[in-house]
């Protein structure tokens, strides 16, 4: 019985963290670079922005208002993440919707590239 | 004004994680912005000002400078321990009009684009694209800066037209502080640009091949490399295809390069006797029963828009990539168990070599595409004429198998480059090259560096003159190295040098590397006059 509780212990950690992640990319544009170390070795030489919200309501996820990014020079974007976890899901299914987990990453066009 | 920014670091790493290394200052500078209204020639002249007050600095503070691009090779050539310059954002790009032309050229205009040092390959394929034009050949991916390329020799695998320096014809150098430190050179015998278009860059004009071929390959150690002038050409298309061929056939293309009798049978293709522009061959050194090596051919084809209708997107589908912690799981394994690696090897071998039959058409761009690995890996890569090819696989392959380590082997083809210290210095240099992950040298597997001294070796006793790719793994430190692979050439790299820094300036521009090496230290008097 002890076992089993662990087992369902370990069992809910890892659900609550098992996650995938989709990923757009243009093709025809350059990447902006940053000189990285460690990290993910899919992202190594990429200049990797984050957005900063965890969690949201529900009107930034399903009206009109968006997420602002200011921060690409070229004002281009070269690739997007978006990161889901069960632990997201879970939050969004008890708050009935109201709540949302948000894991976005994004690296731009490099400035001058074009 | 363009800005620097200067950060304290302790550490600094490559691409590959081949380090780290110990660093002080880590600098990255910008153009001046957009907004200021500034044309790109002033800004490349502003920021050329910038480059020479942190070499003044540097030189005050008696420390090392040196830019880095990408970061990509593996070697510590791009590592200096004081003041690191990260040029990846002084991108500026130029073509190259009628009325800029030299008078006696004979370069076609069109052809011609003057890019700044940071300019990555990706993206410069992509300008040329949108002008029609193609560079004409570059590395396996395309993440290195243009001058992170040309320093250390960037190569592919196209037989008849070289390495990424070999269609550099120009190079805007910054070799000290002072306004006379900012140089054009250009081959005589091959000028491109008008004088009055260099001086508009502030840029004093020197006109020498010697000078010119010596500086190409410059190993970092000839100054700042502010810019270069490309040949380009028209846009192309290629077609590429890997299948499996006999062993023996594959060998004898490889010592021969002769293409004339031989037809790859490519499906819906007429290749036969055709010379291709590109020919690799892959091989596992722990399969010595392996009848039939995979080959990967690529031909050069007619552009036209419509060729994906014909043959679908050329750019791989990222999925297709290994899965990387897979990889670390099987050296995990293999540092336990170095006997593990030939079955690993094997298991791994349909993620590892490339698919088979599957034609792929596209730009130059796109068949080199962007990397799909990019953690802890390292690779030996061996220039050795190519009528040796065979033999040095064979030599090579066989110490692989007494000292297993986790890669695999794959031979290249390059034609001869005219830079001083190119390691493309046969007629046609076959790189026989192993790529594969890092493993721990605590662990049971042979320590890299101890790898690739016996690979040295085994080429020096079997009498195989060769050369190592600058950016590659070795044991830089072996004796007389250098010397042994390039001969009276260093003496001739050493005098440039000598000719284009003071003294404080080549200890600016100097790094362990180059100490190691012996190519930090200056030609006596008398051995100038001499070369």
């Amino acid at each position: 019985m002890r076992l089993l509780k662990i087992t369902l212990c370990f069992g809910l950690v890892w659900t609550m963290t098992s996650c995938y992640s989709v990923r757009f990319q243009v093709e025809n544009g350059q990447w902006e670079p940053k000189d990285t170390e460690g990290g993910d070795p899919y992202y190594s030489g990429y200049y990797v922005r984050t957005v900063q919200k965890k969690v949201v309501f529900k009107k930034l996820t399903t009206g009109a208002d968006y997420f602002n990014i200011s921060d690409c020079e070229s004002g281009a974007l070269h690739t997007v993440e978006y990161r889901n976890t069960f632990g997201g899901i879970l939050l969004n299914l008890v708050t009935f919707g109201g709540r949302k987990k948000v894991n976005v990453k994004y690296v731009c066009i490099k400035e001058n590239s074009m | 004004m363009a800005t620097t920014k200067i950060d304290n670091r302790t550490r600094w790493d490559t691409l590959h994680k081949n380090g780290p290394f110990p660093l002080k200052l880590f600098l990255t500078t910008k153009l001046e912005k957009n907004s200021s209204g500034l044309s790109g020639f002033e800004k490349y002249k502003d920021v050329a000002v910038e480059i020479q007050k942190l070499i003044q600095q540097a030189a005050d503070s008696n420390e090392q400078f040196r830019a880095i691009g990408s970061k990509w090779s593996m070697s510590n050539i791009a590592h200096c321990k004081d003041r690191m310059h990260y040029n990846s954002y002084m991108n500026l790009k130029f073509p190259i009009f009628e009325g800029e032309m030299h008078q006696d050229s004979n370069y076609e205009h069109s052809n011609l684009f003057w890019f700044q040092c940071g300019n990555q390959i990706k993206e410069i394929s992509l300008f040329l694209e949108r002008r029609g034009k193609s560079l004409k050949t570059s590395g396996a991916s395309n993440g290195q800066t243009i001058a992170g390329c040309i320093s250390t020799g960037v190569h592919g695998s196209t037989i008849d037209v070289g390495s990424v320096q070999d269609y550099v014809v120009g190079l805007n150098l910054i070799t000290g502080p002072n306004p006379e430190d900012n140089i054009y050179l250009e081959r005589k015998s091959r000028p491109a640009l008008r004088d009055t278009y260099v001086q508009n860059l502030n840029a004093r004009v020197i006109r020498d091949d010697e000078t010119f071929n010596a500086a190409l390959v410059g190993l970092g150690s000839m100054g700042f490399i502010h810019g270069v002038v490309l040949e380009a050409e028209n846009l192309f298309l290629l077609h590429r295809y890997v299948k499996k061929i006999d062993k023996a056939k594959a060998l004898q293309l490889a010592n021969t390069l002769d293409f004339s009798n031989y037809d790859p049978e490519i499906p819906g293709t007429d290749f036969r006797g055709v010379r291709p522009f590109h020919y690799k061959v892959f091989m596992n050194p722990y399969n010595t029963d392996e009848e039939k090596y995979a080959v990967e051919f690529i031909y050069k084809m007619k552009y036209y828009e419509d060729y994906k209708t014909d043959f679908g997107n050329p750019i791989p589908f990222q999925k297709e990539f290994v899965y990387l912690d897979l990889l670390y799981l099987f050296i995990k394994i293999a540092e336990k168990f170095p006997k593990s690696i030939p079955k690993l090897i094997n298991l791994l071998k349909s993620s590892i070599l490339p698919k088979e039959e599957k034609t792929t058409v596209g730009k130059l761009s796109e068949i080199f595409w962007d990397t799909g690995f990019q953690g802890k890996a390292f690779a030996c890569s061996f220039g050795v004429d190519h009528t040796h090819s065979s033999k040095a696989l064979e030599l090579l392959a066989k110490l692989t198998r007494e000292h297993p380590v986790p890669g695999i082997f794959a031979m290249r083809f390059i034609k001869k480059s005219e830079a001083t210290m190119a390691f493309s210095k046969f007629p046609f240099t076959c790189m026989v090259e192993i790529d594969g992950i890092q493993w721990s040298d605590k662990e049971k597997i042979i320590g890299l560096k101890e790898y690739s001294k016996k690979l040295i070796g085994v080429l020096k006793d079997n009498d195989i003159p060769f050369t190592i790719h600058w950016g590659k793994n070795a044991d830089w430190e072996f004796p007389g190295l250098v010397e042994h692979m390039y001969g009276n050439e260093v003496k001739k790299w050493k005098k440039i040098r000598n000719k284009l820094l003071t003294i404080p300036m080549q200890d600016v521009f100097s790094n362990a590397f180059l100490d190691s090496t012996k190519l930090s230290e200056p030609l006596a008097a008398d051995e100038d006059l001499i070369v």
